[in-house]
């Protein structure tokens, strides 16, 4: 218990293998390591499916790993603020036409503040994520990094992460592969080396619309406009389609029509050609920066799942203007944009404005 | 690092004499109590010796001791034995919000299947009013089981006078007397209860062994049924070793009973006062006059309990949280629920419960290192705004 360490560490643990193999790496290290699981309280919903982030399994799981490393291993209570800072706020946002990303919201708010500030009040040095991404350092800023696994790289949604904070968090598993990971558990024995994936949001199981539902009541159906403001037919609430949708509405028409405006004022749908979703222009709002300048020339992701794309950018007061160098098709208010230099986060923000469309 | 185990509720090292009391019965004291030779014999005697001194420690005849695997055991016994021995003369039993799951669980599966199962609410110490359990009364109540003192709490329940209100009704009383037996007095006349389980871990004797006191007469079905050992009240071949450091420990804390409570409850009050009057916005839970002697129960409002037990887990004291979420449930206790406690609170609260281990530079310990944390902790609480009320 005397032997001198490279530092406390405080690993945030969800039951799965990749926080299971940064905890291990830490412990290997020389650091001294406590697991834990946020509790978010997500039980099961109507269909009584257990749900993955935080069932009594992840938990257990959590813990055998834990116990294996021979570290403690604690739970601590977020339902409260997962549900008024994350949960409320999504279907809130959704209900306003908007196509939120509550991973973002939750690593800001939650992960890498609430819990951040907990380990350091607890006199940790550190806290640890299981990322996919990495923390490096450019003209004496911390930025954070990609992971080497490009095809695992969570960077996109630690954009939001305060710059202060970068000092005290460890990605462990920066510069290895998912392939590196599994095998890394299975060579130290760990008994999640075979759990599965979670990739959706942790806490909708069956569909947003449903989610939403089931929290805000039914959606009121409304009509879908064509761009001169005709009539063509009536959508299902808006909750239930998203901006470049093109199948599931219900209109017959000589050419595909694509969904290119939500109006939460007027409850409507505006649908379009092909060519109306693109846009070349956005503004960005709720800015994370990590550096004190914009380099000219830039990369941005407007979603998780897109390719990067040449851009240019320029702070307006506390806006991003974002000029792609090639139209974007249904850039979504609400989702985050993450600008790239190179490998590195230069920062984000919340798309609020598409300017430039053709519709 | 110096450790200091603050959790004697959960558990208790086995005391040296008690292992040693056990260790023949292992290799060379081997029979099984049930043959007829002598390699049996041994062990039988050796037994019924336990038992003879385990019922005179609590004011029972010889043959009204069965020993059990625990008290989750002995609970569960009386719960599912009572009901399906009374079956025909009635389908309600009484209990409280806040006895152990060993006896809330076994309760729930008895309503499933058509029982009728009163909970009582406690006052606003944990208290069970003896008045509010006679109200509850039935024709068809079959069983009264209220807890002696609550685990996690330290609130001791006033038995005699529940016991007083069954006698009258002609009801059997039940009392889990899990956390009191060996630390207090527990004396099946005195506090006139029909039915009593203890458990042997709580008072340095070894995990998986207890008993159930079943007075003469009470009908009560088994839950095990095989060889029909103990009088065909609890089959299964006999714990042995288990049994004889059961008796050992029972007889060592008959001795550490005469100086120990007033000891221990020094520090409980040294530790008690400490917390409330070095750290603001805490709360005792539960009455201090009628507590278990080793039992600190509070809550630290805005600080949740469980990132306190890791702050002291790393300077080496154990203690546990009242609550929360563990892997096998999310919930916060249903103890601190039984009182409409906010959220907040009920997961913010500690238990120490010291021991014969437990010393002055424990204490000392946790006051040395608690209100830090809380306060550190408070600051960065999004929550936490200090309360109005004054304590």
């Amino acid at each position: 218990m005397s032997k001198v360490t490279r530092g406390k560490v405080l690993v945030a643990m969800s039951g799965g293998v990749d926080s299971a193999v940064a905890a291990l790496l830490l412990c290997e290290q020389g650091f001294e390591v406590v697991g834990i699981t946020m509790c978010l309280g997500i039980k099961e919903e109507s269909g009584g499916r257990a749900i993955r982030c935080c069932d009594s399994d992840a938990l257990t799981a959590a813990q055998r790993v834990c116990d294996k490393l021979v570290i403690p291993h604690h739970i601590f209570d977020y339902t409260q603020e997962f549900t008024d800072m994350v949960v409320i706020p999504f279907a809130q946002a959704y209900a306003r036409g908007r196509t939120p990303n509550p991973c973002v919201e939750c690593n800001r708010l939650l992960k890498f503040d609430s819990l951040l500030k907990k380990a350091l009040a607890l006199e940790y040095d550190f806290l640890a994520t299981g990322h996919y991404a990495g923390v490096e350092e450019r003209n004496e800023r911390l930025f954070i990094k990609k992971a080497r696994d490009r095809r695992k790289d969570q960077s996109y949604f630690l954009y939001a992460i305060a710059p202060s904070a970068l000092r005290s968090i460890i990605f462990p598993l920066a510069e290895l592969t998912k392939e590196e990971v599994r095998a890394r558990a299975r060579a130290a024995g760990l008994p999640v080396a075979e759990r599965g994936e979670s990739q959706d949001i942790c806490f909708v199981q069956n569909g947003y619309a449903d989610f939403i539902t089931a929290r805000l009541g039914n959606a009121p159906a409304g009509d879908i406009l064509d761009t001169s403001g005709k009539k063509l037919g009536e959508h299902r609430g808006i909750i239930h389609y998203t901006l470049g949708q093109r199948s599931g509405l219900g209109i017959s028409s000589a050419q595909p029509l694509y969904v290119i405006k939500i109006d939460p004022e007027h409850n409507t749908l505006v649908v379009g050609e092909k060519r109306q979703t693109l846009a070349q222009k956005l503004v960005a709002t709720r800015l994370n920066l990590f550096g004190d300048e914009l380099p000219d020339m830039l990369k941005a992701k407007i979603r998780y799942g897109s390719a990067e794309e040449d851009c240019t950018a320029r702070l307006v007061e506390e806006r991003l203007v974002v000029h792609f160098a090639h139209p974007q098709s249904a850039i979504t208010p609400g989702q985050s944009i993450v600008i790239y230099d190179g490998e590195l986060v230069v920062g984000g923000g919340i798309i609020a404005e598409v300017l430039d469309g053709h519709g | 690092m110096e450790r200091g185990y603050l959790d004697h509720a959960a558990t208790t090292p086995v005391a040296p004499a008690v292992l040693e009391a056990m260790l023949p019965y292992f290799g060379q004291i081997y029979g099984n109590p049930g043959s007829a030779h002598s390699w049996g014999g041994e062990a039988r005697r050796a037994v019924e010796e336990a038992r003879g001194s385990i019922a005179a420690f609590l004011g029972a005849a010889i043959n009204e001791i069965v020993f059990t695997s625990g008290g989750t055991e002995s609970n569960n016994t009386v719960i599912k034995g009572i009901a399906e021995s009374n079956k025909a003369r009635g389908n309600h039993i009484i209990t409280s919000a806040i006895e152990h799951h060993a006896i809330l669980n076994p309760c729930h599966t008895l309503e499933r299947k058509g029982f009728e199962v009163t909970y009582i609410p406690v006052n606003n110490d944990w208290l069970v009013s003896p008045k509010d359990v006679e109200a509850a009364i039935t024709a068809k109540t079959i069983l009264i089981s209220i807890m002696h003192a609550n685990n996690e709490i330290g609130v001791i329940e006033p038995l005699a006078k529940i016991g007083a209100i069954a006698r009258q009704h002609g009801i059997p009383f039940h009392t889990d007397a899990v956390q009191t037996f060996g630390h207090i007095p527990v004396n099946v006349a005195d506090i006139e209860v029909d039915l009593l389980s203890a458990s042997a871990h709580k008072l340095y004797g070894p995990k998986g062994v207890g008993l159930l006191y079943i007075h003469q007469g009470i009908k009560i079905s088994p839950l095990l049924e095989g060889g029909e050992q103990e009088a065909k009240r609890r089959s299964s071949t006999l714990n042995v070793s288990g049994i004889i450091g059961f008796a050992k420990a029972t007889e060592l804390a008959a001795d550490t009973m005469k100086t120990e409570p007033e000891r221990i409850s020094a520090l409980r009050d040294k530790l008690i006062d400490g917390l409330l009057g070095k750290i603001k916005d805490t709360h005792l839970n539960g009455t201090r006059s009628s507590r278990l002697p080793n039992n600190i129960n509070i809550s630290f409002g805005g600080v949740e309990g469980e990132a306190l037990l890791l702050s002291l887990d790393a300077q080496g004291i154990a203690c546990s949280t009242g609550s929360a979420c563990t892997s096998a449930k999310l919930e916060t206790s249903h103890v601190l629920k039984a009182l409409a406690i906010p959220h907040h609170l009920g997961n913010s609260s500690l238990r120490f419960s010291l021991g014969k281990a437990t010393n002055d530079k424990d204490i000392e310990r946790v006051l040395a290192v608690l209100p830090g944390v809380v306060d550190r902790l408070r600051t960065i609480s999004p929550f936490y705004q200090p309360a109005e009320r004054e304590d």
